[in-house]
C-alpha cells in the first residue's frame, strides 16, 4: 500500500529532529518523535509502506514483522488522522531491500515503535472561522447590495 | 460547508480590483475627509487612506507609534471605507450557504493577488502586490469586532509581509534596543500576560498578540500594534494596567483594549533585533525559564499563527521552522508574582548576550 501526503491540508516541518505536522482542514496538529519522523519522512519522499518498513529494518533490530506490523499500524492512524490519503497510482513502486545500503546486525538499534502526540486545542478556530478558499476563476460573487 | 455555486462565475480578479478601485474612490469622493497616515513598518513605508474620520480613529490609533513624515512613494498603501458612513455601496460580495459560521472567510488569489472576504462580518481585504496597492472595506465603521481596532489589516500584512522577506507571527515581544523575546502560544498561554508586566519595568513593548518578524539578513520584531488586550484576570495580576480605551462586547466574549502608545508611551517601540523566541505557559510558582526543542517552541507558534490567517501555506511554516534553527528557543513558567515577570526576561536577554 502506498499512501501519500494529504497536501496541501497538510503541512510539516522537521526541526532538531522532531516533527511538526499541522491538519489546516480540521485545527489539529501532531509530534513526531523518533521513528515516527523516519516514515513520514519516507512518506514525504513517496515512498510505499514496504520500502518504509525495509528501510527501518536495514537500521533497526526487531523481532521479524514487527517492524512492518508498527508501519501499518501507524500509516492507519496517519489516514484516521486525514494526514495521509491512499494513492492508487504509485502502489508497488520504489526502492527494494536489494537497493539499500547493507548493514551489520551488529550495527542496529533497537527498534522502538513508532507513535505520535495529537493536539486538538486549535480546532475552534477551524470550527468558528473557516475557510473556504475558491478558485482563481474570478470572484464568487452575488449582485452588489446583497 | 459547499458555496453556492457562484452567481457570477464571469467575474475575474480584474474586474474585482477594478471594483474595489471604484468603491474606494466613490467613497473619498462622498467623505467629508479623506484622512491619509503615513506610518514605517520596519523600513517601509506603508500609508494608510482613510475615507472618513470614523474609519481613522478606529483603525488608525493600533499605528501611531509608527507615525512617520513621508516624502518617498509607499511600498504599500491600504486604502480603507466604509459603506455605513459614506453611504455607498458595498463591493461585489461571495455569498454563504445558510448556516455557515459567522466567521467564515472566502478566500481566493492568483500569483499576484489575494482576496479574503467574511460576508456575515461585513469584511473584505484584498491586496495587490503588482501595484502595492490594498483594500480593507467594512460594512459600518462603528460595528467592528474588537480585534480589528486592536490589529488592523492584519490580514493585508501577512500578504504583504512575505513580500519583504517577514513574516506577520502570532505572538507578543519585548526587549531593548539590542535584542528581545518573541512570546508565543495560543490564547490563554501568558504571552500577553508577559508582554503587559513589562510595561513597569525598563523593557520595551512591541506588540502582545501579533508581530512582524523580519527573516534576513537578521531576526528582527518589526512592531505592527501597539494595542494590548486586556483579559478577564488582568485587573487583579497587573493592577497598573489603564482602563480600555475601547470595551469589547462582553456577550460576544470580546476583549477590551488599551493603547500602550498613549498611556505607556515610552515603552513603545518599532522592534529590536530577536535574540530568543520564548513559549509561556502559566505554570509554577515563580517565573522560570528553561531550554526548549525547536520543535516544541515551533508547536506553540505555528498551529496558532497558521490557523488564523489565509492561506496558511507550507513555506509560512517552512519559515517559521528556519527561524527556530537560527535562534534559540525557551519556555517560560509564569506562574506567581507578574511583577518577577519583566527581571527574568531580563536576566535570559543578558545571558544571552553574555
Amino acid at each position: 500500500m502506498t499512501y501519500r501526503v494529504n497536501s496541501p491540508h497538510v503541512i510539516s516541518e522537521t526541526v532538531g529532529g522532531e516533527t511538526i505536522i499541522v491538519n489546516l482542514a480540521s485545527g489539529h496538529y501532531f509530534s513526531l518523535q523518533g521513528t515516527a519522523v523516519e516514515v513520514w519522512q519516507g512518506l514525504e519522499r513517496g515512498e510505499s509502506a514496504e520500502t518504509i518498513g525495509l528501510e527501518l529494518e536495514h537500521r533497526y533490530e526487531a523481532e521479524e514483522g514487527e517492524i512492518e506490523a508498527a508501519v501499518k499500524r501507524l500509516l492507519e492512524d496517519f489516514a484516521g488522522a486525514e494526514l495521509v490519503v491512499e494513492d492508487a497510482s504509485r502502489n508497488g513502486n520504489n526502492a527494494s531491500s536489494e537497493a539499500l545500503p547493507s548493514q551489520d546486525a551488529g550495527e542496529r538499534v533497537p527498534f522502538v515503535a513508532p507513535g505520535f502526540a495529537v493536539f486538538t486545542d486549535m480546532q475552534d478556530i477551524i470550527l468558528l472561522d473557516p475557510v473556504h478558499e475558491v478558485d482563481t476563476r474570478g470572484w464568487p460573487h452575488a449582485s452588489a447590495g446583497t | 460547508m459547499p458555496l453556492p455555486a457562484p452567481e457570477a462565475a464571469e467575474g475575474t480578479l480584474d474586474n474585482s480590483i477594478d471594483e474595489l478601485e471604484k468603491g474606494f474612490e466613490r467613497a473619498a469622493q462622498a467623505a467629508v475627509e479623506l484622512v491619509e497616515r503615513s506610518i514605517r513598518i520596519g523600513d517601509a513605508h506603508v500609508r494608510l487612506r482613510f475615507a472618513g474620520v470614523a474609519l481613522a480613529g478606529q483603525l488608525g490609533c493600533a499605528f501611531e507609534h509608527l507615525a512617520h513624515e513621508e516624502t518617498d512613494e509607499p511600498e504599500l498603501t491600504i486604502h480603507v471605507w466604509d459603506s455605513t458612513d459614506s453611504g455607498t455601496p458595498p463591493p461585489p460580495l461571495p455569498s454563504l450557504a445558510p448556516g455557515s459560521p459567522r466567521g467564515t472567510t472566502v478566500y481566493t488569489a492568483d500569483e499576484g493577488r489575494h482576496f479574503a472576504c467574511r460576508p456575515a462580518l461585513g469584511q473584505l481585504s484584498a491586496y495587490e502586490r503588482a501595484t502595492g496597492k490594498a483594500w480593507f472595506w467594512c460594512s459600518n465603521a462603528h460595528d467592528l469586532p474588537f480585534w480589528e481596532p486592536a490589529a488592523p489589516f492584519r490580514q493585508i500584512l501577512h500578504w504583504w509581509l512575505p513580500d519583504r522577506g517577514a513574516l506577520l507571527l502570532h505572538g507578543a515581544a519585548v526587549g531593548q534596543a539590542d535584542g528581545g523575546v518573541l512570546l508565543v502560544g495560543a490564547g490563554g498561554s501568558g504571552k500577553s500576560t508577559c508582554a503587559l508586566s513589562c510595561l513597569t519595568s525598563d523593557l520595551l513593548y512591541a506588540g502582545d498578540d501579533y508581530v512582524g518578524v523580519q527573516i534576513q539578513p537578521e531576526p528582527r520584531v518589526l512592531s505592527l500594534f501597539c494595542s494590548g488586550k486586556l483579559e478577564p484576570d488582568h485587573a487583579e495580576l497587573l493592577p497598573h494596567l489603564p482602563s480600555p480605551s475601547f470595551a469589547g462586547d462582553g456577550a460576544l466574549e470580546e476583549k477590551s483594549v488599551f493603547y500602550v502608545a498613549e498611556r505607556f508611551p515610552e515603552r513603545m517601540c518599532r522592534g529590536f533585533p530577536l535574540r530568543a523566541i520564548v513559549a509561556p505557559r502559566v505554570q509554577g510558582v515563580e517565573p522560570q525559564v528553561q531550554r526548549r526543542g525547536p520543535a516544541q517552541v515551533l508547536a506553540a507558534l505555528a498551529p496558532s499563527t497558521l490557523l488564523q490567517l489565509v492561506p496558511a501555506r507550507q513555506e509560512a511554516l517552512s519559515a517559521m521552522a528556519g527561524l527556530l534553527g537560527d535562534i534559540p528557543a525557551f519556555g517560560l513558567d509564569v506562574g506567581g508574582p507578574t511583577e518577577l515577570i519583566p527581571p527574568t526576561i531580563e536576566r535570559l536577554l543578558a545571558e544571552l548576550a553574555s
